[in-house]
């Protein structure tokens, strides 16, 4: 029987010693973490689905745990992003600054995540919610900047504050920390202020709009091997966050009678619209694969917040199946392009061209990756996305469902990006020396490419484990057999699409084997209007794809930064403001803190 | 289920057929309206098998996979397709956004083949496929929303039955705002003009196709085919009430593909922009409008 107290000091330690060890040999050291993750993973498979796993505490003073399914399914989630991502290490480590603490760091994060999603007090979330920014704060900034760090800093702190805030009103109006009883206790203003508070808690960390500013920033600029933890797994924290907030606090508020919704959530609901819709556009924009792929991430936190806004059982079901298929999705997508910028340096799309034709398996674990993301069948995003349609088009919503639809359309356009300009077109001459990942990246790429077209396949087996959490979050389970999902206004059989798509396949290849074989020419050799092309950089179409498309929010897409900026600015006028005050030399600012210090004395003793 | 999965290749099949022959007999008639003669019916027809039987040039197995991936998608959705209300392969799951999805793949396929021929044009066409999508879809599927929440399923032949149930109007009439942007949307989806930009053969050397010959381009006729055949029987299942023998639905195919062909014959062409603010001003508007009268206050013709 596993412990949860054993397994986080097991992870403590495994990272000292992770830290000695790659110290030494970081090869040796990278291989132990892969153990390790897989250690903690292993154990958390085999008695967290019957929630076997021991939460008595002996050692960690004031620390109090207790299990659940929403927290196992978060926290299964999370380590099987951290075991596939751990496979990256021995490759990529060497690469970076400070190569010794990186294992260390990448283990304590994932001893903060165990924490987080079993304890039952809100006082150890907010501690190991700090436990996690506080690691993976010093992981960011060994990738390309500096600054990434700050900005991940700086709205991860704002959620955590924000989160502490309301854990505090809680603890003023219900006299417990403990986060069922005292979220069932809360009632009237309490209750509004809490959901409040902590919304803001889960739109920092879940990258929302308006709160989304750092996600680019910082997902784009992380080490590469790091990037799909903080898209497939730490971004879910807010989802969790969210469900804390939406489900299980009910502020008594307006219902809007139309949609059967409560005006709050309905605003959730909203601003998870506008998080998609700005997600798509700044993705179709962006010219960075992993900044493109984080918009990607804002726009589906914006499906799970719209999904957990819908107060039935549906939506609930296609949110958490959203958590799932996109957190397999993006994992599976950051590691095909953090393969690639292995071998060429870069992710910038415009300098990439033709990776095809050398990594062929990184090509097909990226496809596999989007057409899920793109909600495409047979792929875990298409069962997701049809269940929040489901309960989006039953619920009426429909400026929700402008939004939703124009997400899932749009979610075509971007994630075609990377795949037509970076990993087909032209093959660039100074890229022909590369070589596909070697075999240990080839795993969790694999294992990944399962999973995804597995979630799509037969979604059953998952759908059991939410169900689970659905009845114990108080609502009644989804209906489903082993092939059939069963919606509010329709059903829809998974394998059937699979099997039928196979079938297809086959008439097309064997239409296609059947007729006269074609002859193979170069890439070079194709229709140039009458021109000679000798260099294939100018006949790469890479370069602002959607020109015309982007012109007609050229301005517009500037908004969010030029109002961040000139926040900071405004921040940066009040420091001034207090340095002055308070740590100037200048004797009249002295006299004045003497004189107004002698005032208010005298005002003492007058009253 | 191999006897469902015959009767979806036959559909599929009598879907390419079908639509191979309204639209050889549409270029005739489009030739009339040019005081042309026209070719004959089967003109396209000559055109597939020929392209068929030709020997083409590949550009490396991604160029080939994608033209598989894509007939196989487009087949795949054709098989779903319900011809009438009783008649379809697989029951209870002619699900409509397992249309719209799989229709997708084909339209990934192809765009992935096309982008792997290493030619600029063709990604021009694709990038122009693609904002078509993101134009038209939005618009289209609100009002698919609309009409999912009226007759609270979204099983084809659901709606199709709902449609001819006594007492209920055809979706054209009831939803007429919905009905107008269901065809708008359709002749985006249809690629006809002005809608036509990523096609549009006088600029971009016939799009996303540039590189293709051959079995590959034969192939891509086929699925061309076969997905106006997909998109023309969405309309007429969504709008027009489906159809309870095959005659009635021929027939209201045949007048929703030409109504489409004639208007597109007098028109000219958008830039590409211009699609994308079209749609998202009176479609989309006319579609949210649509759907809040009807949905929120109930007003249903």
């Amino acid at each position: 029987m596993a412990s949860i107290e054993f397994l986080i000091l097991f992870l403590v330690g495994a990272g000292i010693i992770a830290y000695l060890l790659t110290k030494l040999n970081t090869i040796v050291g990278s291989i132990f973490t892969i153990f390790t993750v897989m250690f903690v993973f292993v154990s958390l498979a085999q008695y967290g689905f019957g929630m076997d796993i021991i939460t008595t505490v002996k050692i960690l003073p004031g620390i109090s745990f207790s299990q659940s399914y929403l927290g196992f399914y978060f926290a299964i989630l999370i380590v099987f992003i951290y075991l596939m991502v751990s496979f990256f290490h021995p490759y990529f480590i060497d690469k970076y600054k400070y190569k010794d603490s990186y294992n260390l760091l990448f283990l304590l994060s994932l001893a903060g995540i165990l924490g987080a999603f079993y304890t039952n007090n809100f006082l150890n979330l907010f501690f190991f919610f700090e436990i996690i920014i506080w690691t993976t704060m010093f992981l960011i900034p060994q990738g390309k900047s500096k600054e990434a760090a700050v900005s991940y800093f700086g709205f991860s702190l704002a959620g955590s504050v924000s989160l502490l805030l309301g854990v505090f009103v809680i603890f003023n109006s219900t006299g417990t920390f403990n986060i069922n009883d005292s979220l069932a206790l809360l009632s009237g203003n309490s209750a509004v202020l809490v959901f409040a508070l902590f919304l803001i808690a889960a739109f920092a960390k879940l990258g929302a709009f308006p709160l989304h500013i750092w996600l680019p920033i910082t997902h784009g600029n992380a080490p590469d091997p790091f990037s799909p933890v903080l898209s497939g797994a730490l971004v879910k924290l807010g989802g969790f966050i969210a469900v804390l907030a939406l489900i299980k606090i009910t502020p008594a508020t307006v219902m809007f009678r139309a949609m059967d919704i409560p005006i709050g959530h309905y605003l959730v609901a909203i601003l998870g619209g506008l998080t998609i819709v700005f997600g798509t556009l700044m993705a179709i924009k962006e010219d960075d694969a992993k900044k493109l792929l984080a918009y990607s991430s804002m726009s589906h936190g914006g499906y799970i917040l719209v999904a957990f806004s819908i107060l039935n059982s549906m939506a609930f079901a296609g949110g958490f199946y959203h958590i799932l298929a996109h957190a397999l999705a993006s994992a599976g997508a950051f590691m095909a392009i953090a393969a690639v910028s292995r071998v060429t340096g870069t992710t910038k799309i415009k300098e990439l061209g033709g990776m095809i034709h050398k990594m062929p398996i990184t090509y097909l674990a990226y496809l596999i990756a989007i057409i899920s993301m793109a909600g495409i069948p047979p792929m875990g995003g298409f069962i997701s996305k049809w269940l929040i349609f489901q309960a989006v088009i039953d619920k009426g919503m429909v400026f929700v469902g402008v939004a939703v639809f124009f997400g899932s359309v749009g979610s075509f356009l971007y994630v075609f990006r990377p795949l037509a300009a970076l990993f087909l077109g032209q093959e660039f001459t100074e890229y022909k020396h590369v070589k596909e990942a070697p075999i240990l990246m080839l795993i969790p790429t694999f294992v990944l490419m399962g999973l995804n077209i597995y979630t799509g396949v037969f979604p059953a087996a998952f759908l059991k484990v939410i169900n689970n959490i659905i009845v114990e979050l108080g609502y009644t389970g989804i209906t489903y057999t082993t092939y059939v999902i069963s919606g509010n206004n329709g059903v829809l059989n998974p394998a059937l699409i699979s099997l039928v798509f196979v079938v297809g396949i086959l008439i097309a290849f064997i239409i296609f084997i059947l007729l006269k074989k074609s002859r193979k020419v170069e890439l070079m050799d194709t229709y140039t209007a009458g021109n000679f092309i000798h260099d294939e950089h100018l006949f790469h179409y890479s370069t602002d794809f959607y020109a015309p498309l982007e012109r007609l929010y050229e301005k517009q897409s500037h908004w969010m930064t030029t109002f961040y900026r000139a926040l900071a600015e405004k921040v940066k006028e009040l420091g001034k403001l207090g340095k002055y005050l308070f740590m100037s030399k200048s004797l009249s600012v002295t006299l004045l803190w003497i004189i107004s210090i002698i005032i208010f004395l005298l005002w003492g003793e007058v009253l | 289920m191999i006897l469902s999965i015959f009767i979806g290749i036959s559909i599929a099949l009598f879907g390419f057929v079908l639509q191979t022959s309204i639209g050889g007999i549409n270029r005739k008639i489009i030739g009339r309206l040019q005081k042309r003669h026209g070719p004959r019916w089967y003109q396209e027809f000559i055109d597939i098998f020929k392209l068929l039987s030709k020997r083409s040039v590949s550009h490396g197995w991604i160029f080939d996979f994608g033209v598989i991936m894509a007939l196989g998608g487009i087949i795949a959705t054709a098989m779903f397709m319900p011809l009438t209300s009783t008649f379809l392969a697989f029951e209870n799951y002619d699900n409509f956004f397992i249309f719209v999805y799989l229709l997708a793949v084909g339209m990934l396929g192809m765009a992935m083949s096309a982008s792997g021929s290493g030619n600029p044009w063709a990604s021009i066409g694709v990038m122009r496929a693609l904002t078509t999508m993101l134009a038209y879809e939005v618009p289209f599927l609100i009002v698919v929303l609309t009409i999912v929440n009226l007759s609270g399923n979204s099983s084809l032949t659901e709606i199709m039955l709902y449609q001819q149930a006594a007492g209920n109007n055809i979706f054209l009439i009831a939803l007429p705002l919905g009905g107008i942007v269901g065809f708008i949307a359709l002749m985006g989806m249809l690629g006809k003009k002005p809608f036509e930009t990523y096609i549009a053969p006088a600029e971009i050397a016939s799009g996303p196709m540039v590189e293709y010959g051959g079995k590959q381009l034969g192939m891509l006729f086929i699925l061309h085919e076969i997905t106006i055949f997909i998109e023309v029987s969405l309309f007429v299942h969504l709008f027009l009430g489906g159809a309870t023998n095959i005659f009635e639905f021929l027939f209201k195919y045949f007048i929703v593909y030409t109504v489409a062909n004639l208007i597109s014959n007098v028109n000219g062409r958008f830039k590409i922009d211009q699609v994308v603010k079209f749609f998202y001003k009176w479609p989309l508007l006319m579609a949210v409008t649509q759907a809040i009268i009807a949905i929120y206050f109930g007003w249903v013709i």
